[in-house]
């Protein structure tokens, strides 16, 4: 009798699970290393519970996967979970699509997360709107063996450094000394944060969607006019002046001596150089006159979508959670280069024996470089069809490298087509409040 | 046509035969057709949050975009250029292996093997071929540095983008065009080379002329199809770059739409662009179709 009761009950318990638990997908953009570590935290989870099982479905790139997250919400066939990229953030605040993870999970301690990381992700009121996954943020790395072969003993830290440091290198018949894509997110948009310029007035976007581009203003556009001299120099070169035509691949390979690239890279470039160069890393370059400001965060971030079941919701906190726990967060930087964002991985790290290793190398530095002196204007880019904008960006200023017109007409023509872009958006979500 | 007719019985067989084909037609063809014209006429919310009808603000927008114009500009240069060596060339090769020179029954056959390879594996090759460092101007490139790079400077790109777009096209060229010269009775060539004809008179006055109805077919094909087959190889090869010098109208409404959510944007340039092939296929069966003569 006694047996059969603990038996129903068993049988009960085991149903009651068996109702709350459920399959859900995450859809993620990443490739490369970056990829084998998303699927080991996936394994990670479905193995350390048998409740839930998170699916863990690759879309080859964030543009793709975002691409696909719209077709697949406007077909009601979208999943739980989904990785967006930075650029994506205001067109998914807007979008209604998504569920605040601060709404969602009240209970969690978001303060934790470094101001740094949060402010990009969070509304112009302070709700988290994301959770920050695969956090990474601009960087400075060379190749010390090189510097050393043309007599440079220290790694530059400033601008003024970095083009004394390729004369040099220039000089002892260095082909590439410093090496860029001229990449939106790096040559701009960090640039912008770290020396404390705006991008866009109204706060870049935060503070309404009536914001306007002053890139052609401030200076970062003598910057980039910098970069079109010092190309001519042989100085700085492009990823198409390299032989690998890419160039991480450039700087991995040895043909270019120092660049400018997200902290994501560090576990690919320390794999190349292993046993044959010696890498440095650090905060990314400053002109002298600037006080150094934060940069922004990169990589991307975790949202919720709507629309989805009570035990499914249930399984995404789940994994959120998880994804949280300081050993997860330990490994993934480990094994990829992204850094760590809360404030209490980053306590575990430091007391631990492994805190001066070379895989959190760039927990230490890439923190330290998200967690200078902010301003209004470095918190975050908030600003409608920013991918477009990025796409701009790249066509006009890759013409004043070819030399077709001068760097600040580029940016001139840069600033009236973003202008554009921005009164489309405001026009196409009239009506609708800034989060 | 009772003749045709008769030969299904069943009023509704020839109809239900049908019916899976046009079923696919209309479900990937007409309806994204209509939902584009649909789309023009709002500004619309990537995540179907909301859309407004903006009546022809899309289409004021978009024409008066020097962007639009740069991109149909291009457009309209790849398409005479590419699309008139995407014939020529095969023309050549067709009137060359048709004169049975030495290995012309071999070529025949090799050259028809492109056909088979995806627009996208050809610009991954192409792109290869045409790397300023390790592709075939990697040599010349080591004698003038900075003569050939397709990553910098946009001409260079955009001969890069019609080389392939030409290697591409012409097996299909090739064999329709081969076919005409084939089918051309071998006395004209006799009773012309009896007159004392020599072998370019003969290609001019004999040859051409009897094979207009087949280069009439490959240069309609082509126009229309360099207009929106060139994606997959703009894509492989240049992205649209340098500084948008290769972005045709085609890969611009990829890039708004799906890489920058602008979906009205897209759809509006996507109406334009659908209208303007159509007027360009008319256009070209009202003035060149009507002079030729099917007859033989």
């Amino acid at each position: 009798m006694k047996i059969s009761t603990l038996a129903t009950t068993v049988a009960l318990l085991g149903c009651a699970s068996a109702a709350q638990a459920a399959n859900i997908e995450f859809w993620y953009g990443n490739t490369g290393n970056v990829e084998v570590a998303i699927k080991a935290q996936c394994d990670a989870f479905n193995a350390s519970q048998s409740e839930h099982k998170v699916n863990c479905v690759g879309q080859g790139s964030y543009e793709v996967s975002m691409q696909k997250a719209i077709a697949a919400y406007r077909a009601k066939n979208h999943p739980v979970l989904i990785q967006f990229f930075d650029a994506g953030t205001l067109d998914l605040m807007l979008s209604g699509a998504v569920e605040p993870v601060q709404d969602l999970m009240p209970e969690v301690k978001w303060d934790s997360y470094i101001a740094g990381a949060r402010a990009y992700y969070e509304t112009s009121k302070g709700k988290l709107f994301a959770q920050p996954y695969n956090s990474s943020t601009l960087l400075f790395y060379t190749n010390k063996t090189e510097l050393e072969k043309a007599g440079i003993s220290e790694t530059p830290t400033s601008w003024e450094g970095i083009i004394e440091a390729a004369r040099k290198l220039k000089a002892a018949g260095h082909a590439c000394p410093f090496v860029t894509d001229g990449d939106t997110w790096r040559v701009l948009e960090q640039f912008s944060a770290r020396h404390g310029l705006p991008i866009a007035t109204k706060h870049n976007g935060y503070d309404g969607l009536d914001a306007e581009y002053v890139i052609n203003s401030t200076f970062a556009a003598k910057h980039l006019a910098n970069l079109v001299e010092w190309r001519k120099e042989g100085l700085v070169r492009l990823a198409a002046d390299t032989k690998a035509g890419n160039y991480t691949a450039a700087f991995n390979a040895g043909e270019c001596a120092m660049m400018e690239q997200s902290s994501g890279s560090y576990a690919a470039a320390a794999k190349a150089f292993d046993g044959k160069y010696e890498l440095t890393v650090g905060m990314a370059p400053m002109y002298k006159d600037y006080t150094r400001h934060n940069t922004f965060v990169g990589g991307a971030s975790i949202y919720v979508m709507k629309g989805h079941d009570k035990p499914e919701i249930e399984a995404a906190k789940a994994f959120l959670d998880f994804l949280r726990k300081p050993e997860q967060q330990m490994s993934f930087t480990a094994a990829t280069g992204y850094v760590p964002v809360t404030t209490d991985v980053l306590d575990v790290i430091a007391k631990s024996d492994v805190a001066n290793s070379p895989k959190y190398a760039t927990a230490k530095v890439g923190v330290e470089s998200m967690n200078q002196p902010a301003t209004a204007d470095t918190r975050g880019i908030r600003l409608g069809f920013y991918v477009q904008f990025r796409e701009v960006f790249m066509e006009e200023t890759q013409k004043a490298f070819a030399g077709q017109q001068t760097m600040q007409v580029a940016l001139d023509n840069t600033k009236k087509r973003g202008d554009q872009l921005l009164r489309r958006f405001e026009q196409t979500y009239k009506g609708k409040q800034l989060p | 046509m009772s003749s045709e007719s008769s030969l299904f019985s069943h009023r509704w067989l020839p109809a239900l035969l049908l019916a899976p084909l046009l079923l696919l037609i209309v479900l990937f063809f007409y309806v994204p057709v209509f939902q584009a014209f649909y789309w023009s006429f709002f500004l619309e919310q990537p995540f179907g949050g909301g859309s407004e009808f903006v009546g022809l603000q899309n289409f004021q927008r978009v024409l008066s975009d020097a962007e639009f114009w740069a991109a149909t500009g291009r457009t309209v240069i790849f398409m005479l250029t590419a699309s008139a060596l995407a014939v020529v060339v095969p023309l050549m090769l067709a009137i060359a292996a048709d004169r049975k020179i030495g290995m012309s029954y071999p070529a025949r056959n090799i050259l028809v093997w492109p056909k088979g390879i995806a627009g996208a594996s050809i610009g991954v090759v192409f792109a290869f071929i045409f790397n300023p460092f390790v592709g075939l101007m990697g040599p010349l490139n080591a004698l003038f540095p900075g003569l050939w790079n397709p990553g910098i400077d946009g001409t260079d790109a955009f001969i890069t983008l019609v080389a392939a777009h030409v290697w591409s096209g012409i097996p299909f060229n090739f064999v329709i065009l081969l076919a005409g010269l084939r089918s051309i009775p071998p006395t004209m060539y006799q009773a012309a080379a009896m007159d004392g004809a020599g072998p370019w008179r003969r290609i001019f006055d004999v040859q051409l002329p009897l094979i207009m109805p087949q280069l009439f077919l490959t240069f309609v094909l082509e126009f229309t199809e360099s207009i929106t087959s060139v994606f997959a190889l703009i894509d492989t090869i240049t992205g649209g770059g340098p500084g948008g010098s290769t972005t045709l109208l085609v890969y611009k409404i990829y890039v708004d739409g799906f890489r920058g959510f602008d979906l009205s944007g897209a759809s509006t340039q996507t109406a334009i662009l659908m209208v303007f092939v159509l007027l360009l296929a008319a256009c070209q069966f009202y003035f060149l179709g009507r002079r030729i003569n099917y007859e033989r």
